[in-house]
């Protein structure tokens, strides 16, 4: 197959020999790299690549993919990281309005009565390019495996080539895209090249309230796959008898060799096995309906893990392959009278919306970063976070399992500006909308997400997405979620705009910023559904006053679950002012980037710079009333 | 100079009065309206004389509300005072008319007083206006027990704060109250503790956009120490001087800006230098909010009625 630039202008086009999107469970060789953390399956392509910075698609380096290529004039550049913040593009900061706002004029396609724009974004003069080339050879452990690559998140949509092959094409951000490199690979100076265009259809998609970077901005790595693969692994841990008892459920996919045999366990904390299965290799394996008697549940204040061991070993009985997850049991349900529970107990969101921000590194955060965000965090009672407006890097979501971190796990969805113009709904060019050709890529997004995280105990929420309106696509992926989980609820606020689809979208009434008079006249009008805000106390600047408003609904209405505090962390960059001599931190408009947003990128609890504003000691106090 | 029984040595000069003690020297300008210098222990604590002060630094959501258009004219009544009247008394005599040259022709520098009483009226210069009254009473310990009076008036403004300002010559080292921990305001103060606190230094905090910060609430006492002067001839070496609670915990900020020097800046980085030392002593406090920051007010509660009356005071020690 060829690639074709013009996948950048069609919306159907956005993934193009990309693996199925399956859960994000590690394998290992034998227990002594579990144990060290290190699996030589896998291969880092993280570090210094060489680059070229293209303007816009006209200016690339068509062939650069090629082995002939004479890539000398190319730089480098340390992949993951922001292009941007390399100093090669400017930084722009926007909130609802596209980036391209009054420089070109665009609408997206097939709105309107149209059709494809067909030079949109491949002849887009904004759309600048990055062309990264890695050479590599091979670790040893690789060699004589099935070889594939795993780009973390790439923004925003990008063609990838091997030895002078194209192997494929991907769009959604911030969802891993894996890629099957096997017919091209060699063992030595093997040449990955991949092209990263900052926009595509997928730009319509990526509105989200943030500073719009490209680039290759999370990890690479290339995974050696073993004779015997599990590729997928589908948990469903079920409570039961009144909160006593689990049943455990599993649905296992092997890919190679359909020989050998498989060894499941589950240990409790003490290493005592409450499950053992033996059975022999298969492309798909059940565990059904398994009765743990007496099962210690996972929250927020005692977040109880049980370890899963899958063991595969070959016909000779060694072990090659080894899978470690852990995993617990709670329920998250809704009552008749409109509450949630956890447990047989009510819920109650003391949550932030977390955008992943490191002042320095923009988006391309550090497990640093994280390790310290789930400090501050349990320091100051914040028991649940809605990962705005995209799925996060996947370590997030197993630090928040070990944490008791309830998470809104949300896709990657946001088209504010085709529908909200200076305030005024206006969705005359609304995408998704019910259009048909931008249907399946937004359930590909949810499928993504689904399948990825889907065995992440900590995620009591799929979110459809964030402020993209609502029409039958987005009733398709709420439908996608019902029909793959029931052991969740789905959250979208959108649904709001049209109230009418209300029984087809979101498990509960979601609200951003409604001030707690107007939420109290929703509690007390016999609500529909439980309430939440997935977005209130917006903390720009000096702010977080009047919280107490909101808390004490928490003790008059059963119905309302909380919220999410706008935002954790200012959107800021850390640069250096030639004047003051200082590091400083910037924002929006201070790149002379236009249109922008201005300081509208700072509404955290926390600075920039990962110091807690002086509100933080406000939300400690009442996240800790209802804990 | 001796000083017997404790009594107040009172100067009627030409253009201001003094006030002078065994270790302190007060002087209040006629032609300033308002406390001139303020010298305790030999150092001067005042760089021009206080006044009222009604702005505050705008936050992001006195603007997103529109709050900043609504309350603007209160920002001129900040920046500029307009003393229009001051009231002299001492002990028990009320004197009709300011003794100003000729009338202090009979004094003597052998005046002594039990108390001195002194008010300035000034004029907000809002439409409507109104007044405001600063009265400094001084006991013959030299104590300054200092109240100020707002008069509400209907059809005024919204009040983004009540209170004075007090700049001092040099930047203080840092400073400790009795009261409540971090920054605080009336809508967001149920988190802090209560206890004893020193802050270094005189930090700003760094919201992206310099606003009004550093607000402690329902204070009981604060202490502020400086270790330089302005005086050519003095030595150096620490120094502070104490405002204490009088009736009511009062609310303080103190940081290097006043509210104007922050509003002029859009990063914290173009501020100027600090040099100085900006005490806020706010008896109306408004909230910060939080619903949003792009409309929505500050809660009812934790607005300031203009039309009101509003009284507060502390005492100098």
């Amino acid at each position: 197959m060829k690639a074709n630039i013009k996948w950048l202008d069609d919306p159907e086009v956005y993934r193009v020999n990309q693996l199925p999107a399956h859960s994000d469970h590690p394998f290992f060789k034998n227990y002594r790299e579990w144990q060290e953390h290190h699996s030589s399956f896998k291969q880092s392509l993280n570090g210094k690549w060489r680059f070229n910075f293209s303007k816009n698609p006209q200016s690339r380096p068509v062939d650069f993919y090629q082995p002939e290529f004479d890539s000398s004039s190319f730089d480098s550049i340390q992949v993951p990281s922001e292009i941007e913040l390399n100093g090669y593009a400017q930084n722009q900061y926007t909130n609802i309005l596209y980036p391209w706002e009054g420089k070109i004029y665009r609408r997206p396609a097939y709105t309107l009565g149209k059709g494809i724009e067909t030079d949109s974004f491949s002849q887009g003069k904004d759309n600048t390019v990055g062309s990264y080339i890695k050479h590599f050879d091979l670790n040893i452990a690789l060699l004589g495996h099935e070889i594939h690559i795993v780009f973390e998140g790439v923004e925003r949509a990008m063609f990838v080539y091997l030895n002078g092959n194209f192997v494929g094409y991907a769009e959604d951000s911030f969802t891993p895209s894996e890629f099957n490199l096997t017919p091209f690979i060699k063992e030595k100076d093997n040449l990955l090249a991949v092209e990263v265009y900052k926009h595509s259809t997928a730009s319509w998609l990526e509105d989200q309230d943030m500073f719009r970077f490209s680039g290759i901005f999370r990890s690479v790595e290339l995974l050696g796959i073993p004779d015997t693969h599990l590729t997928d692994l589908d948990l469903k841990p079920t409570v039961v008898n009144d909160y006593q008892d689990g049943v455990f459920n599993a649905k296992l996919h092997f890919t190679g060799k359909m020989e050998g045999s498989v060894h499941l366990s589950v240990e409790d904390i003490y290493g005592k096995t409450i499950l053992e299965e033996n059975t022999s290799v298969k492309p798909t394996i059940a565990i059904s309906d398994k009765l743990l008697k007496d099962i210690h549940l996972w929250d927020n204040h005692d977040p109880y893990l049980y370890q899963l061991i899958i063991e595969i070993h070959n016909q000779s009985g060694h072990l090659i392959e080894l899978v470690p997850y852990q995993f617990g049991f709670r329920k998250i349900e809704i009552t008749t009278d409109k509450v949630v529970l956890l447990n047989g107990k009510r819920l109650i969101i003391n949550g932030v919306n977390r955008h992943e921000w490191d002042a320095k590194r923009g988006r391309s955060i550090t497990l640093d970063d994280m390790k310290q965000d789930i400090q501050t965090f349990k320091e100051n009672n914040i028991n649940a976070v809605r990962t705005c407006h995209y799925p996060n890097q996947i370590p997030w979501y197993y630090m928040c399992d070990q944490n008791g971190i309830y998470m809104m796990a949300e896709n990657n969805l946001e088209s504010h500006g085709t529908w909200q113009k200076m305030g005024q709904t206006e969705p005359s060019d609304n995408v998704p909308g019910s259009i048909p050709q931008w249907k399946e890529v937004v359930i590909d997004r949810a499928r993504s997400n689904y399948e990825t995280f889907k065995n992440h105990t900590a995620i009591l929420f799929w979110s459809l997405g964030n402020e993209s309106y609502a029409g039958s696509n987005i009733v398709a992926m709420n439908d996608f979620y019902k029909n793959h989980d029931n052991s969740r609820l789905v959250h979208y606020e959108g649904v709001a705009h049209r109230p009418e689809l209300k029984d087809q979208i979101s498990d509960v009434e979601s609200c951003m910023y409604l001030p707690p008079k107007d939420v109290e006249k929703y509690l007390q009008d016999s609500p529909q559904k439980p309430f939440m805000e997935c977005e209130y106390m917006h903390d720009m600047g000096n702010s977080d006053g009047g919280m107490s408003s909101y808390i004490k609904l928490l003790d008059q209405y059963p119905q309302y679950m909380g919220g999410f505090i706008w935002d954790f962390i200012d959107q800021a960059l850390l640069v250096h002012d030639s004047i003051s001599g200082q590091d400083v931190l910037r924002y929006g408009g201070d790149f002379d980037d236009r249109h922008s947003d201005y300081e509208f990128s700072g509404d955290g609890l926390m600075f920039a710079d990962r110091t807690p504003k002086p509100a933080m000691q406000e939300v400690r106090y009442y996240y800790g009333l209802h804990k | 100079m001796v000083y017997t029984n404790n009594q107040l040595h009172v100067i009627y000069g030409d253009a201001t009065l003094g006030v002078n003690g065994q270790d302190f020297q007060y002087i209040f300008s006629y032609e300033r309206g308002g406390l001139e210098s303020l010298k305790v222990q030999d150092k001067e604590w005042l760089y021009r004389t206080p006044t009222p002060t009604f702005w505050r630094a705008t936050t992001d959501n006195d603007r997103g509300s529109g709050f900043n258009l609504k309350a603007a004219q209160w920002l001129g009544s900040d920046m500029f005072a307009k003393c229009t009247d001051i009231h002299l008394k001492v002990d028990n005599h009320d004197f009709s008319k300011l003794p100003i040259a000729p009338i202090d022709n009979e004094f003597s520098n052998q005046e002594y007083a039990n108390s001195v009483e002194i008010t300035f009226t000034y004029q907000t210069l809002t439409i409507p206006a109104t007044e405001v009254k600063i009265i400094y009473n001084i006991d013959n310990d030299g104590h300054i027990h200092v109240t100020m009076h707002y008069y509400g008036k209907k059809g005024l403004p919204p009040l983004p704060v009540i209170g004075m300002r007090f700049i001092m010559p040099t930047l203080a080292t840092g400073f400790d109250y009795q009261g409540l921990s971090g920054e605080t305001y009336p809508d967001r103060m149920a988190g802090a503790s209560h206890g004893n606190f020193h802050i270094q230094g005189l930090p700003v905090t760094k919201y992206l956009v310099p606003q009004e910060n550093g607000m402690h609430m329902q204070t009981n006492k604060l202490t502020i120490t400086r270790n330089t002067t302005q005086n050519n001839a003095d030595t150096f070496g620490k120094f502070n001087l104490t405002i204490q609670q009088d009736k009511q915990p009062f609310n303080f900020s103190c940081i290097p800006y006043t509210a104007e020097e922050l509003e002029n800046a859009t990063h914290i980085e173009e501020l100027p230098l600090p040099r100085r030392t900006v005490l806020v002593i706010a008896g109306a406090v408004r909230g910060v909010g939080g619903i949003d920051s792009w409309g929505s007010d500050v809660e009812d509660q934790y607005h300031i009625d203009p039309e009101q009356d509003h009284e507060f005071s502390f005492i100098i020690n």
